[in-house]
């Protein structure tokens, strides 16, 4: 049964344009906290981090591969984040990753490069990314400081102890979290420009924007008691098993 | 020398600390903005439409595919058309890999566009996206949404000057300005009910920057979007940079 208003165009038509203005309004918004987002100082970065790549050992400034921005997104997978055996990466960085190789080839004719990190071996990477078929480049920071220096792997001490994610000091910390940092490179010295967790990387996924179009939205509440989502190539052997 | 500003560790945290607080209220106001479109009245969809797809033949209420919900991205590729608008090439290169996800929230996603099937599915293969298209040509879709404009609604844009960017856009669709711009971009989102199909949200130009994915990746860069002031824009097709 239909339990939801029905309109005439014209009704439907009014509505939607107080939507507009709120949603153009929203769009600018969007615009002045890039701008602000531009305007960060930027940190220079001294320490020495070393990267293993399909090409070899990569310090963070090879990492940009020829072009003067790079954005590193913090994978987690492994370290204390094994789903299990066969299952190493995390679901919801999967889902994240799975919005990338559409927008590689957009990003770097604009002159940013984009990685992902995560602190495994480097064929262990590889064999996931072969099996979602994902052709980004993916680093593995096994035994750098790296990701810690970044906030989004934590120590055993900082497990216990709880340390800062997202900007705050949380009690509880898990060993790893979400995350994107973004980096230039200005006469050879890397600096450090931005980093967002959390839901910040919400905006670099497209589905969320499909579904906050849908008539339903992304349709997780009340019942919403888990994540919904699932490897890309998981849904229909979830569903049937569900069945 | 850069001419940015460089700082320490502690000052760069001060400004990142104040930028979030900003930031998280952006979230906020955005899930309030889905909350919005939610309660939009639904609109009956009365007339009937035609699709020519890859499976025959279908009805607006047929592309639903069983799913309760539909969106449709309007593609602009009308018959004129030798190849896709390069910009709607670079959404869709973002388009296929949603498609799971959103069937798992009961929603099918695809492409529609005004040219002969023959003509999209030649140049899917091009592209290599792995998405369904339909042709919407056969009936009044486009032209009920806003998305198709006459030759007399045109002319005043027409006789003025035409901006750079929409000439390079023409051209790299391998048509004319008044070809190019007789179609426009845009996402229609419908509900099915018992049978019924309803319309829902319809958004285009700016509306539809979430599914431009790149943007908000660009947005978190050091150097941003980087297209003030330049005359030509920088997308280009995935195997054409």
């Amino acid at each position: 049964m239909l339990d939801h208003a029905v309109g005439t165009q014209e009704e439907w038509l009014a509505a939607s344009k107080d939507l507009l203005a709120a949603e153009k309004e929203h769009s600018r918004r969007g615009d002045e906290l890039a701008r602000r987002r531009r305007e960060l100082p930027w940190v220079p970065i001294d320490k020495e981090y070393a990267f293993e790549t399909n090409e070899g050992t990569k310090t963070l400034a090879d990492l940009f591969g020829g072009r003067s921005q790079l954005l590193v997104y913090h994978f987690m997978f492994g370290f204390g984040f094994r789903v299990d055996e066969q299952n190493p990466g995390c679901i919801g960085c999967s889902f994240v990753a799975d919005h990338f190789d559409g927008v590689v080839p957009h990003l770097n004719g604009h002159g940013v490069t984009l990685v992902a990190e995560s602190i495994a071996p480097l064929q262990q990477l590889q064999v996931y990314a072969d099996r979602m078929e994902w052709t980004f480049p993916w680093v593995s920071s096994l035994g750098s400081d790296f990701r810690f220096d970044f906030g989004a792997a934590f120590t055993e001490e900082q497990q216990k102890n709880g340390a800062v994610y997202n900007f705050r000091h949380e009690a509880e910390v898990s060993p790893q979290r979400e995350g994107m940092s973004a980096f230039i490179l200005r006469d050879g010295v890397v600096h450090h420009t931005y980093s967002t967790y959390a839901r910040g990387v919400e905006q670099l996924m497209g589905t969320f924007g499909y579904l906050d179009v849908s008539p339903l939205g992304r349709n997780e509440e009340p019942e919403h008691t888990g994540a919904w989502w699932h490897r890309h190539d998981e849904y229909e052997t979830l569903e049937a098993t569900a069945q | 020398m850069t001419d940015h500003t460089v700082a320490t560790q502690e000052e760069w945290q001060k400004a990142r600390d104040a930028l979030l607080q900003d930031e998280k209220e952006l979230t906020r106001r955005n899930d309030e903005l889905a909350r919005k479109r939610r309660e939009l009245p639904w609109v009956k969809v009365e007339k009937s439409y035609t699709f020519e797809t890859e499976r025959g033949t279908k009805s607006l209420a047929e592309l639903f595919d069983s799913r309760s919900q539909l969106l449709v991205y309007h593609f602009m590729f009308g018959p004129p058309y030798t190849a896709g608008c390069t910009v709607c090439s670079s959404i869709a290169d973002t388009l296929a890999p949603h498609v799971p996800h959103l069937q798992a929230r009961d929603t099918t996603l695809l492409l529609a566009s005004r040219a002969p099937l023959e003509n999209l599915l030649a140049y899917r293969q091009r592209m290599g996206w792995a998405i369904d298209w339909v042709s919407s040509g056969g009936s009044d879709f486009n032209r009920d949404l806003g998305l198709l404009h006459t030759e007399e609604e045109l002319k005043p844009f027409l006789d003025g000057p035409i901006p750079p960017v929409v000439e390079q856009m023409a051209q790299a669709s391998g048509t004319d300005v008044a070809g190019y711009v007789a179609e426009g971009p845009g996402l229609s989102a419908y509900a099915l009910l018992d049978g019924t199909v309803y319309r829902t949200y319809v958004t285009t130009a700016r509306g539809l920057e979430p599914a431009m994915a790149y943007y908000g990746l660009l947005d978190r860069t050091p150097l941003g979007r980087q297209e003030e002031g330049e005359a030509e824009h920088w997308l280009r097709r995935h195997d054409e940079y």
